[in-house]
């Protein structure tokens, strides 16, 4: 109970932390590289491998040191040995909390196996998924952190940013989620 | 130009952009939160989830739902136990840290339906790919296979985005 009080204050915690501090630096994860193709401002973008190189070296330390235990999620991997139940398409909308219940591609508890030569169609879906993210996010001038940021600056854009951000997670989970069930097998 | 002293404040000098923290201090504080945080706060399985936008948004609107409604909606383990409210927590702390430094300031929005369709894009591409894009950064430095996937896509999606701006700017110059 403890722990579970002590996770909940350091997510509220650190949520308003990075805010105060995304706002202090003008932080994004996809301005730096924009910034530095059309004005060579390399300012954002060295924040970006900053972060990175960050990241990487911290878990290879605590993976060396066995603070960390070296569980990668490959969503992919697990999904295909994960017991799937079939899609009923005829009873959707009665067995969808059933089939919901039943996918487990976020529980990366259990050991995943190393990559095999065969690159799965979870590759494809994040390479074009990740680089739909990248272009959208020009055309919106930021990353969802800067709307976030910009949105409580006061940008009503940002703020139609974050309404279709909050707005499409039921609409995923009522209408996309049963049918793209193929990109993680 | 006159010389300024230092003593006095003219109104230029009040309107003088402030100091800010440089973004590369900001990727150290925050990497070193998000993984240490991790560790110290027991915020896994899944791992890499200390921070993101979409997933953790995801976690707070079906737990809400499933409390409302009833329903079952998929959300990540952690949030069985944990309430994730990282985005209002965002909004929070940037909304203090503008209202703190006088940055606050309303722009009325010059085209709605098309911030509405992007966010609504992104976050179902988040959903599907599991990360908003400092998410997949974070996954890319865990060392991740399909995290660094994204990101290199991420990167070229950004040059060709870039490249389409750039290609109507001069259109239109």
């Amino acid at each position: 109970m403890a722990e579970r009080i002590g996770s909940s204050i350091f997510v509220a915690v650190v949520g308003v932390a990075i805010g105060f501090l995304a706002q202090r630096s003008r932080m994004c994860f996809v301005a730096g590289f924009r910034d530095y193709i059309l004005v060579r401002d390399r300012e954002l973008l060295l924040g970006l491998f900053a972060f990175l190189t960050t990241i990487w070296l911290l878990t290879s330390a605590l993976y060396t040191f066995g603070v960390l235990e070296q569980r990668m999620p490959q969503y992919g991997e697990l999904q295909a040995r994960s017991s799937v139940a079939p899609v009923d398409r005829g009873a959707f909308p009665e067995r969808l909390g059933d089939n919901l219940r039943n996918i487990r591609i976020l529980s990366a508890g259990e050991p995943t196996r190393p990559i095999s030569g065969l690159l799965g169609r979870f590759f494809y879906v994040s390479l074009a998924g990740g680089w739909l993210l990248g272009f959208l996010s020009v055309f919106a001038g930021g990353c969802v952190l800067r709307q976030h940021v910009l949105c409580a600056q006061g940008s009503r854009n940002s703020l139609l940013f974050l309404t279709g951000f909050y707005s499409a997670t039921l609409v995923y989970y009522l209408v996309v989620f049963d049918r793209i069930v193929w990109v993680y097998q | 130009m006159l010389p300024t002293n230092r003593y006095t404040s003219t109104p230029t000098e009040r309107q003088r952009p402030r100091k800010y923290l440089k973004p590369w201090l900001f990727g150290v504080i925050a990497g070193t939160i998000f993984v240490l945080g991790e560790v110290l706060f027991k915020i896994a399985p899944p791992s890499a989830y200390a921070f993101c936008l979409s997933c953790h948004t995801r976690d707070l609107v079906n737990t809400i739902v499933n409390a409302v409604f009833g329903k079952n909606f998929q959300t990540a383990l952690i949030a069985r136990r944990v309430i994730m409210v990282t985005s209002p927590g965002v909004l929070l702390g940037a909304f203090a840290a503008a209202r703190l430094t006088g940055e606050h300031r309303v722009q009325p929005s010059d085209q709605p339906v098309r911030f509405f369709l992007i966010g609504f894009a992104v976050m179902i591409i988040g959903l599907v790919i599991f990360g908003c894009p400092t998410r997949i950064v974070i996954r890319a430095g865990y060392g991740e296979f399909y995290g660094l996937v994204a990101l290199v896509g991420m990167f070229l999606g950004i040059l060709v985005g870039t490249i389409l701006l750039k290609l109507r700017w001069s259109r239109r110059l």
